[in-house]
């Protein structure tokens, strides 16, 4: 190869690389704060669903257990108190179903019944997407948040079950 | 001995001209094909870095944040440009038209060879660095956690097989030992790359997620692996069995030349739409019998002349001697034409043909088809002894046409000198330069025994040719 061409191939290389990095970085920025709120000891149920041996979380929030308060009547001013449990929604990775804890008008916590578990992969990206999610979410105080690439099907259900839970509470955010 | 035309004596400034255009032309061609050469070549390079971007724009870069997880981001990294590496020696395999008329077949098998061990390698650190980094996510050794990928998830047992495949054909593809077994295990071994490849497969469905729906990987992915699989296809199948029913190509004559040297012309329908161009070469199939399984490449010894191809075999392998067998009518199939051991490939105006032994049929050929004006080539044939040098009367009658100068080296190599020379040439001070005066500004074309065609290489380098200017056909493969 002629020097020119060895050049140009090296820079569209790195500027391919570049380019790569560049629409990677959204995830990486929102890996950054999550890392150090899961060090902090935020509250992030996950739950597996299978035997899998790495749940780092204090352990499932059974669904029934953990809806004591469910769906009473949203007041005028908006939706009540309590935990709404989402819809639960199949992807092939696995089920998912989240539940939203509404209190004082806001999302005060969304913990996670069932994440994807298909596979050890799955339960890695579960664990990765999930506190991430739930932290734009607390933050946005709303289902719509940005996609998280690299698990995009955790991110999408995920969503998914959480907007029917705000439905089931009449949270409109 | 020298054998050198009368000058021409037509007008001398107009050949001048067409002279200088001539030139012109052969370097258009020639700056065309680095052009094309530089292009493929970079293509590669940028599918790696079509992979390293997808797999950062993935979220890959969160791997390294985390000092655990930097031996799962490498394994991941080492297994996805291992695999578009592979698919790109499958490709550089596959004898597609366009490779082989830029860098030659023999160039492209040699990159071929050449990343076979750093894939290897790159797939089996995939492996073993998934199996630690998933095993410390999991809390396993990595034999433990080996074991738990192939018992609990999907696809890993067959991909474990692929990874053993893999060694299998690489292993037996090393030099040292493919000379111990035969070629016919070889080709079998090989052809096992291909199930490496498919039983790699699924695992980059179900684990890497390679192809998850919606990611511009997938379409990446998809596309190199189709066009991988369907060049193969095309050009190693399907083009050479349906070129080898049209053109019907059969058996006419089969012509002893010397001893042990056997010409075999074949007839067709069409030959014209081939492009064979002397100095190519086929792998030819036999369809007699005890023949029939076995292909073997060899040169054409002639210019094809529209109606029918001529190989000149000798009878180095046990191949070769059942060519004297061969009937009148026997069916042949072929793959081919390859190569750019041809007129195509100059660069200069001038050439200068060396061939030794057996190698004259492809220098033979070469200097029939080239476009050379009178006193532009020079040939030089070496020959262990008189009877060594075959097609003698051709390659004479063809220098008196193209009025090319003709040097015949007979007699063996004097001992203890590191020569291509004959003992008589070298005792009388002959070289590159004195055969070929020409030489500096010439094309070499060589063609021999690796060993010796090393050693011409060798004096043109010192006589300071440059790379392009050297072809070199090695008939030991």
């Amino acid at each position: 190869m002629r020097a020119r061409s060895a050049f140009f191939a090296g820079m569209g290389s790195a500027a391919i690389i570049a380019v790569g990095w560049q629409a990677g970085v959204g995830t990486l920025v929102s890996a950054l704060p999550e890392s150090q709120a899961s060090a902090s000891g935020t509250s992030n149920s996950v739950s597996t669903g299978t035997s899998a041996t790495t749940s780092n979380s204090s352990n499932t929030t059974d669904s029934s257990a953990a809806a004591p308060a469910a769906a009473t009547a949203p007041v005028a001013s908006g939706p009540a108190d309590g935990t709404y449990d989402g819809s639960v929604v199949n992807t092939r990775f696995g089920t998912v179903q989240v539940q939203a804890v509404i209190s004082g008008g806001k999302i005060t916590d969304v913990i996670a019944v069932k994440l994807t578990d298909a596979d050890r992969k799955s339960i890695q990206i579960s664990q990765q997407v999930a506190p991430m999610v739930r932290s734009e979410v607390l933050t946005a105080q709303s289902a719509h948040v940005a996609n998280i690439s690299g698990g995009t099907y955790t991110t999408q259900a995920y969503l998914q079950s959480l907007q029917s839970a705000l439905d089931a509470a009449g949270f409109t955010g | 001995m020298t054998l050198t035309a009368p000058k021409p004596t037509s007008a001398a400034a107009r050949r001048k001209n067409v002279a200088t255009q001539r030139e012109i032309q052969i370097k258009k061609r020639y700056i065309a094909r680095l052009r094309r050469g530089d292009l493929l070549e970079t293509i590669v390079y940028f599918s790696v870095a079509i992979v390293l971007a997808l797999f950062l724009a993935d979220g890959g870069a969160t791997y390294f944040l985390s000092l655990k997880d930097v031996t799962t981001g490498i394994g991941i990294v080492t297994g996805l440009v291992g695999s578009d590496l592979m698919l790109i020696m499958l490709i550089l395999a596959a004898r597609i038209p366009v490779i082989d008329r830029t860098f030659g077949h023999d160039k492209a098998l040699a990159v071929h060879r050449k990343l076979g061990k750093p894939v290897l390698y790159l797939i089996l650190a995939h492996m073993f660095l998934l199996m630690i980094g998933y095993g410390i996510a999991q809390g396993l050794n990595p034999i433990a956690e080996a074991i738990d990928m192939i018992v609990n998830q999907q696809d890993m047992s067959i991909a474990f097989i692929a990874t053993g495949l893999l060694i299998a054909v690489v292993v037996t593809s090393l030099v040292i030992v493919r000379r111990k077994l035969s070629y016919e295990f070889w080709y079998i071994v090989h052809l096992l790359s291909y199930g490496a490849i498919l039983l790699a497969l699924p695992h980059q469905f179900t684990q890497g997620m390679m192809f998850a729906e919606g990611t511009w990987a997938r379409w990446y992915w998809m596309a190199l692996y189709v066009g991988a699989l369907a060049s193969i296809t095309i050009f190693r199948v399907i083009i050479p069995v349906a070129s080898s029913l049209r053109h019907d190509l059969r058996v006419s004559s089969v012509d002893i030349e010397a001893p042990g040297v056997v010409s075999v012309t074949m007839t067709g329908r069409d030959i014209n739409a081939l492009r064979a161009q002397g100095g190519q070469f086929f792998t030819w199939r036999f369809w007699a019998p005890n023949m029939w399984w076995d292909a073997h490449p060899y040169s054409l010894s002639a210019h094809p002349d529209g109606r029918s191809l001529r190989i000149t075999v000798r009878d180095l392998g046990k191949g070769s001697a059942r060519l004297l067998s061969l009937k009148p009518g026997t069916r042949v199939s072929f793959e081919g034409p390859y190569g750019i051991f041809t007129d195509a490939s100059r660069t200069t105006k001038k050439a200068v043909f060396v061939g030794a032994g057996i190698g004259i049929t492809p220098i033979r050929a070469i200097l029939e088809s080239s476009d050379l004006d009178p006193l532009e080539a020079t040939v030089i044939l070496r020959g262990s002894d008189a009877q060594d040098v075959y097609l003698w009367q051709e390659t004479y009658d063809l220098c008196v046409e193209k009025s090319a100068s003709l040097r015949v080296l007979v007699g063996h190599r004097p001992k203890g000198v590191n020569t291509w020379l004959s003992a008589e040439a070298y005792s009388k001070g002959e070289s590159l330069l004195t055969l070929a005066p020409q030489i500096k500004n010439s094309d070499l074309y060589i063609c021999g025994p690796t060993p010796w065609t090393d050693l011409v290489v060798r004096d043109a380098k010192r006589l300071g040719l440059q790379d392009h200017q050297i072809h070199a056909e090695r008939f030991d493969f």
